[in-house]
């Protein structure tokens, strides 16, 4: 990561004064070319994370949808 | 897809700035200009449902549940400060992240559970806002469309500036919740036992205090919080040497939002004290009221359409934000919007179909916000995760944005709090008999 033109420091030019530049009125920064990075590489531990994160997450979305239902008395028998 | 910047023409950055002759005005002044985006998307999370659920906390269990505020102040100034390190480093949203290194199925997975939870809570802040509004004497078929009008209005003006220093003079409007408060108090004794002390409160673990706390966790740290500020980050172009400034307005954030959070459950105390029995917040307004005086009933009333404005719009711009990042359309509120359509259509159609559902059926509000709340919480693990795995991403980051050993065990110990809670959640589904009854 390189910044393309930091912000001016004024001070060095005289030690008494400060420039202070608000982030919308500075010259953007390089940040990081996410573009060029492609995926992540799919490590065994990050494969196994997203495969539990995929079921748990499929199970929660279910118990709550029940769980809502029942509160809501949907599916009390009468 | 574009990234913020590739949609900024180079003769709109006039670089200009003020002077000044101290380094302490020169940090002072930086952090006025850099702060922001931590204090909205904290105070924002104090939304209609929050109120509703920190004041149930308190009229169930009057003041024996403040500790559990105090716990989650550092887990969400934590995980926000994550948020605010990946979104300097890259200066790009959360879902264009998760888009682009987890790939597209994770990416429009995550965009989709985004959406839905997003819009069921908007929902939820058009309810709020049209319950206050009745209970003020206005009729629904007013006071939600004004809403839903100035919200719409509040972005459309093509400046991020604009738009974050009204939200920031919203967000300020809720320091009257600690006149309230005040007004409302039981005894400082009580207060500060009640924070300090973490217990059960008596009547045992019960399923109904076991969904309020999981209710309260998923209201205090919300999936779209995560979203709301990376975007925001990226939006307002923070750079690196504003992570300190940034670090810090989410710090105060989190402070303030957890203050006023306390003082919602206070005056849910106060109404427990009375006696008084409520099916939501604005019929506590108006009992409590009775007893307290108008301005008490006026005072929360109006906080609560100002907690739900706060929500509104910053859970609408998360959506707007990351159906941007996903799709590869201009998404900044610094453009006009013949600039960036797609990104303002999906704001003004959140905002608008929530109201319009408001408008027409009569839902249990109460259920909704508790559930949506909790729908929250369950998704919050999978943001986390996907947080961390980013976090830990030295491809991307770097070593100087990456995670240190310590941020690892913090989250993670956050991740197991949050997990353990879930499961919780899913054995009571399971067994309904496991903890004893309300």
């Amino acid at each position: 990561m390189t910044v393309l033109q930091p912000v001016v420091e004024w001070h060095e030019k005289d030690p008494d004064i400060f420039l202070v530049v608000h982030p919308l009125d500075d010259v953007p920064e390089q940040k990081v070319d996410t573009a060029h990075l492609g995926p992540m590489p799919m490590t065994a531990s990050v494969r196994i994370s997203l495969m539990a994160l995929r079921a748990y997450l499929v199970l929660m979305m279910l118990l709550v949808l029940y769980h809502v239902v029942d509160l809501a008395g949907i599916l009390s028998v009468r | 897809m574009n990234t913020i910047l590739e949609n900024i023409q180079p003769d709109e950055v006039k670089p200009r700035g003020r002077t000044v002759r101290t380094r302490w005005a020169r940090n002072v002044l930086t952090f006025l200009m850099v702060s922001g985006p931590g204090l909205i998307v904290m105070e924002a999370d104090n939304d209609a449902g929050a109120v509703s659920t920190y004041i149930q906390a308190g009229a169930q269990y009057g003041t024996r549940l403040l500790w559990l505020l105090l716990l989650l102040l550092p887990i969400t100034y934590f995980v926000q400060e994550m948020v605010v390190r990946l979104g300097i480093a890259t200066g790009e949203g959360h879902a264009a992240m998760i888009y682009k290194r987890f790939g597209k199925w994770w990416g429009r997975f995550s965009l989709l559970d985004l959406q839905l939870v997003n819009f069921l809570t908007l929902v939820t802040e058009f309810a709020a806002i049209d319950l206050a509004f009745r209970k003020m004497g206005f009729a629904p078929q007013i006071g939600v469309p004004i809403s839903a009008a100035a919200l719409i209005l509040l972005v459309l003006t093509g400046s991020y500036l604009r738009w974050e220093r009204t939200v920031v003079f919203l967000c300020l409007m809720d320091v009257a919740w600690l006149w309230l408060a005040f007004r409302l108090r039981p005894a400082v004794g009580e207060i500060v036992r009640g924070a300090t002390l973490p217990s059960v409160p008596p009547g045992g673990l019960t399923a109904g205090l076991v969904f309020l706390v999981i209710g309260i966790v998923g209201t205090t740290i919300a999936p779209w919080q995560l979203f709301f500020q990376q975007s925001c980050v990226a939006d307002k172009r923070l750079r690196f040497s504003d992570l300190k400034w940034a670090r810090l307005d989410t710090l105060i954030g989190a402070c303030f939002t957890i203050v006023v959070a306390g003082c919602m459950m206070l005056a849910g105390n106060a109404s427990k004290a009375h006696g008084l029995s409520f099916t939501d917040p604005a019929q506590m307004a108006v009992d409590l009221g009775a007893i307290a005086g108008p301005a008490i009933r006026t005072g929360i009333l109006l906080l609560m359409i100002n907690a739900a404005v706060l929500g509104t719009t910053a859970i609408s711009l998360s959506s707007a934000w990351a159906y941007g990042e996903v799709k590869g359309w201009p998404h900044s509120l610094q453009m006009p919007i013949r600039k960036a359509p797609g990104f303002y259509s999906i704001y003004v159609a959140c905002i608008g179909a929530a109201a319009a559902i408001v408008l027409i059926p009569r839902a249990p509000l109460q259920l909704i916000i508790v559930s949506v709340q909790v729908l929250a919480g369950i998704m919050l693990p999978s943001a986390i995760i996907f947080l961390q795995l980013l976090l830990n991403d030295k491809e991307l980051l770097g070593e100087r944005f990456c995670n240190k050993p310590w941020n690892n065990r913090v989250n993670w110990a956050v991740i197991v709090l949050l997990f353990g809670l879930s499961l919780v959640l899913a054995a009571q589904v399971v067994a309904p008999n496991l903890f004893p009854g309300n």
